[in-house]
């Protein structure tokens, strides 16, 4: 078969799993906190550089963000992306994530043919799984999510289990397509000392919103029809026991709470073993 | 008083007759202490009685010296708070419990919260301080974070940043004690000195405490096993590493240090063992093949895993869903060493992550088979390779037990002089073949500390196992190494003290004993074996 056009796309995020809020603004604390690669987007990124080395072709990793954005794509280069696309523009800002996809989808077209497009599930500062349906919409191409494996692809098509809620479904697709892959569709690789020199002399491509012919109505701030009205912490519905002592006394404690709340009766939770 | 100290019931405490090294002892009565007023009520009322008192921290050690032998268990676990702080000469030193878990103390600093309603305002005062001057960190590191800071102490944990950072006991400013005669000594380093061995101390209620400690020569290699008997010494130090034979620490002042802004993990893999043991000798700055690379950064930690360890994390990741996420051992890495490096930025590490390719390539290794980690979750991958590796040989070794139940792994803990690095290994190699035992080696190699895990299949291999373990320590001792470098002594390698020191150290250790512990109440069993210590 030929070879594979593929895009990664790549989002910068907190590297603190545990999320600080700042109580009086009701934001997140973003300062202080190492900016990491969206760990779903590792993945992603695996993914292309698999298919590559099996197909051959070429792998670009996108991504929309500050110009430190930069240096994160850089290490995307360690991996194995052949090249590394950022679009940086103050226009950009203050996406949401139908404007983003915009962006992306100029990003996308700028760089030319593709075959496959492959995003992270979802990001994890974010968490709305949105970017990657929305940008295969604007591009007019078939996508599907949750993707834990590839089977096949050739020229024309790939074949790709997806997670459902109840378990895997198959999905065939004409290329070119779009992916969103979960943590179980491979082990994204460490990079190696040899691909961090090759990464120092890697230039990453600069696009502005010109570049791309964006129209500014449809990205940053202006193109997101999203508005926050009011971020919460949500209150707490479900409460939690910790019972202490021996093991003996913590599970008379259990069942008298079972058996107080009628999840079992007296008779069943004595004499038996 | 009744209420502190319970009848033994081996229903209910069952699991506070072992620890890690998943020997089995047993007791009559345990007591969970909650403050120092109680704990010494307690020890008051055994020492009374002459009732033998083993002190538990976490239990996570691996030689078995939180294993009672019979008599009281006191468990220290909910002895657990962080006490104070302390700004000093430039340094935090972070007030605390014996049984509060390292985990607990690196989760507190990393994120500066403490409970302070019980702190002095000196100590209030000097968080606020701390807050201000950036993250701070307790550098000891033994793989078990959930190791109690009082276990810690009282077998001198190392890990693998012990290689520049030193051990448990480097980080140590201050501590308290309670002996068995009641008296409670606060020991403050640089403070209780020994002059010529001779030392007087009061303690708090004004008794004095005074003695002469004997003399032996230590090895000059990272230690864990016996007394630290030097000339002039910080009286504090008898105490770090003395395995709960001589007191009780009630609390420590432990010293922290400014946290390094990047820190950046290298799994190196190369071609075959002499290629890794070159390569380790070049990172840690020895001259190899006559040219001494003068460029390269120092590590903090210097890791080794052999190729019979790969070998049985690559059969693991096949068959284990768990090691499932272990990034993939391809077939031609034959000897892993891990190095660690601590800086100032990303920069910095880049460079000496560059110079390092340079140095692997000159080992004869390539600069492509390494995996280099630049964030914490990606250090967090490389731990997790490196923990797979103790934790499949306990599969292993459980799964042997299910038609051998008395088969264990033999871990050795043993050290040596840089300049026997080499020659210890072709020991072990040589030896192995010879025997036909299963091992994989893996451990410490910046400190020349690898532990050599011998998995017995049989109770034969059992057998010769433990006689190669008793000639490797020989071996270790002649060339001038130690027995037990971080694991301790316990009880389980009480055989191999005798080795190193002979009967006339012994007979040093146990005049300490007396000086402090004049009745041998205090964890029976551990350094000496019970026979020893009735003579």
């Amino acid at each position: 078969m030929s070879t594979l056009q593929i895009i990664a796309c790549v989002k910068q995020v907190p590297a603190s799993t545990e999320v600080k809020l700042n109580k009086e603004t009701n934001t997140l604390i973003r300062e202080g906190v190492e900016a990491i690669i969206n760990p779903f987007d590792t993945y992603a990124i695996e993914e292309a550089v698999r298919l590559k080395q099996q197909h051959g072709g070429k792998v670009t990793a996108l991504s929309m963000g500050i110009p430190s954005v930069a240096e994160l794509l850089k290490q995307t280069v360690a991996l194995g992306v052949d090249e590394a696309v950022l679009l940086s523009d103050r226009r950009f800002a203050g996406a949401d994530s139908l404007a983003t996809a915009w962006a992306l989808a100029g990003g996308v077209r700028q760089t030319g043919a593709f075959d496959l497009v492959i995003c992270g599930k979802q990001a994890t500062d974010g968490d709305t799984a949105q970017v990657g349906p929305s940008l295969a919409e604007k591009l007019g191409i078939p996508h599907t999510t949750y993707v834990r494996s590839i089977e096949h692809v050739d020229e024309k098509l790939i074949r790709c289990i997806r997670l459902t809620d109840d378990g895997q479904e198959t999905i065939e697709m004409t290329l070119p397509a779009l992916i969103t892959v979960v943590k179980d569709i491979n082990v994204p690789r460490l990079p190696s000392i040899r691909g961090i020199r090759q990464a120092q002399s890697a230039p990453v491509k600069l696009l502005t919103a010109d570049d791309v012919n964006a129209d500014e109505k449809r990205i940053g701030l202006k193109g997101s029809p999203t508005q926050v009205v009011k971020t919460f912490i949500p209150a707490q519905t479900t409460e939690s026991e910790l019972f202490t002592g021996t093991p003996t006394e913590q599970a008379k404690q259990l069942v008298a709470k079972l058996v107080a709340r009628r999840l079992v009766q007296e008779g069943e939770a004595d004499g038996r073993d | 008083m009744v209420g502190l100290i319970s009848k033994f019931m081996k229903s209910e405490h069952w699991e506070y007759l072992r620890d890690e090294s998943r020997s089995i002892g047993e007791a009559d009565s345990i007591s969970f202490p909650r403050t120092e007023e109680e704990l010494e009520k307690i020890v008051k009322v055994l020492a009374a009685e002459q009732i033998p008192i083993t002190v538990q921290g976490a239990r996570t050690g691996l030689t078995g010296g939180a294993v009672p032998y019979g008599g009281h268990v006191i468990n220290l676990s909910k002895m657990n708070r962080i006490t104070g702080l302390r700004y000093d000469h430039g340094r935090f030193l972070l007030r605390v419990q014996p049984g509060i878990l390292l985990v607990e103390v690196r989760k507190a600093l990393e994120n500066m919260q403490f409970d302070t309603t019980l702190w002095s305002q000196e100590s209030v005062d000097a968080l606020e301080l701390l807050k201000q001057s950036g993250p701070q960190f307790f550098s000891p590191d033994p793989t078990e974070a959930s190791a109690s800071i009082g276990g810690m102490i009282n077998c001198n944990a190392s890990g693998a940043r012990s290689y520049h950072y030193g051990p448990t006991r480097n980080h140590i400013e201050s501590v308290k004690v309670l002996l068995t005669d009641g008296s409670s000594l606060s020991l403050v380093r640089g403070k209780h000195r020994t002059i010529d061995g001779q030392f007087r101390v009061a303690s708090e209620a004004g008794n004095e405490l005074s003695g002469t400690l004997p003399l032996y020569k230590m090895p000059d290699v990272k230690n864990a096993s016996g007394y630290y008997l030097k000339p002039d010494m910080d009286l504090l130090d008898i105490f770090i590493g003395s395995e709960g034979t001589l007191g009780i620490v009630t609390e420590a002042e432990l010293s922290l240090l400014p946290a390094p802004a990047a820190i950046w993990g290298v799994t190196v893999f190369l071609p075959n063992q002499d290629s890794a043991l070159r390569f380790v000798r070049a990172v840690r700055g020895e001259q190899v093949d006559g040219i001494r690379q003068s460029d390269i950064q120092l590590p903090v930690a210097i890791e080794f895993f052999d190729a019979r360890a790969l070998e049985l994390l690559r059969k693991e990741r096949e068959h284990n869903a768990a090691f499932g996420q272990l990034q993939e051992i391809k077939s031609h890495y034959h000897t892993a060493v891990y190095v660690e490096f601590h800086g100032d930025n990303d920069m910095q590490a880049t460079e000496w992550i560059l110079s390092l390719g340079d140095l692997i390539t000159s080992c004869g290794g390539d600069e492509t088979d390494t995996w280099v980690a630049q964030n914490p979750r990606d250090m967090e991958k490389l731990q997790f390779f490196r923990h797979a590796i103790p934790e499949s040989v306990n599969m292993l070794i459980d799964q042997r037990r299910n038609t051998e139940p008395f088969l264990t792994k033999l871990g050795t803990d043993m050290a040596v002089p840089d300049q026997h690095l080499t020659s210890m290994f072709e020991l072990y190699d040589r030896r192995l073949a010879e025997t036909g035992l299963e091992a994989v080696v893996f451990g410490h190699i910046g400190n020349n500390h690898v532990h050599v895990n011998i998995l017995p299949r049989s109770l034969e291999d059992y057998q010769r196992g433990k006689e190669l373990y008793l000639d490797w320590a020989q071996e270790a001792v002649s060339a001038g190494g130690t027995v037990s470098a971080e694991h301790g002594i316990g009880k389980l390698k009480t055989a191999f003290l005798a080795v190193m020191y002979g009967e006339e150290g012994l007979q040093k250790m146990r005049e300490v004993k007396r000086l402090f512990d004049p009745k041998g109440l205090l964890s029976p069993g551990n350094m000496f074996s019970p026979v020893q210590q009735e003579r």
